[in-house]
């Protein structure tokens, strides 16, 4: 299984990619259901940028362009952006 | 009843011409964002606005639609620009055609409080001192809120 991950503005910034591919074969065979939060734990373990910038209290999970909760379900094919508050207008 | 994600200015006079059309309805709301020169108390030179192409005209279309159901609009238009951006230039422009001033005005501001805090635009300010991300507000958040706790009709 693997999704789409989308960073954007600060975020990209910080870690240096906008998107990629993340391959969840290892974490789906070991568990029934991935969600949000898995997968920010999951991207955490890249290290000390990754930790922190997913792990800021103002983050924004959008999973197929819908904003949602780190409890959401994420399934093959799904395209999962992280990001700061909207500033736009 | 569409939405417009550009890099182009935006025709103002075009967009309005655009949202009557042939037929006007009794009263029409116009709304227009500029880049300002200053943000708090720092001077502003350019802006540039990195945006979510593919989720941001899903958010405007459905905003779009959710104010014509709420204030009963015939027509309503939302264009937003990206990209790098001058002093002075449009950002901006959400238009609204009702029945009545209210709803129509009503419909502008709904639209625009949604669109700051909803739509995935970010704003990157330039200027003297360098460049740096544009902070959200908390002044944009309790806009926003209002037209969920029905505080405003």
């Amino acid at each position: 299984m693997s999704v789409t991950i989308k960073l954007f503005s600060a975020l990209r910034e910080a870690l240096g990619e906008s998107e990629f591919e993340l391959d969840l074969s290892d974490v789906s065979e070991a568990s029934a259901q991935i969600d949000v939060a898995a997968i920010k734990a999951l991207l955490s373990q890249r290290g000390a940028e990754w930790k922190e910038a997913l792990n800021q209290p103002n983050l924004v999970h959008a999973l197929n362009h819908k904003v949602v909760f780190t409890d959401a379900a994420v399934s093959e094919g799904d395209e999962l952006a992280f990001f700061p508050p909207m500033t736009g207008g | 009843m569409s939405v417009s994600l550009q890099s182009d200015a935006i025709d103002v006079a075009a967009e309005y011409a655009q949202l009557v059309g042939d037929s006007p309805g009794a009263a029409v709301a116009t709304f227009t964002g500029y880049v300002r020169n200053h943000s708090d108390a720092h001077a502003v030179t350019e802006l540039e606005l990195e945006h979510y192409p593919e989720m941001a005209r899903k958010v405007l279309e459905n905003l779009g639609q959710s104010a014509a159901e709420r204030f009963d609009l015939s027509n309503w238009r939302i264009v937003h620009r990206f990209g790098r951006l001058a002093v002075s230039e449009t950002i901006v422009w959400v238009g609204a055609v009702a029945d009545h001033r209210g709803e129509a005005i009503s419909a502008c501001e709904l639209m625009m409080d949604t669109l700051k805090t909803d739509a995935p635009f970010w704003k990157r300010e330039q200027g003297p001192a360098g460049e740096q991300w544009v902070a959200s507000r908390d002044s944009d958040a309790e806009r926003r809120a209002r037209w969920q706790s029905g505080d405003v009709q």
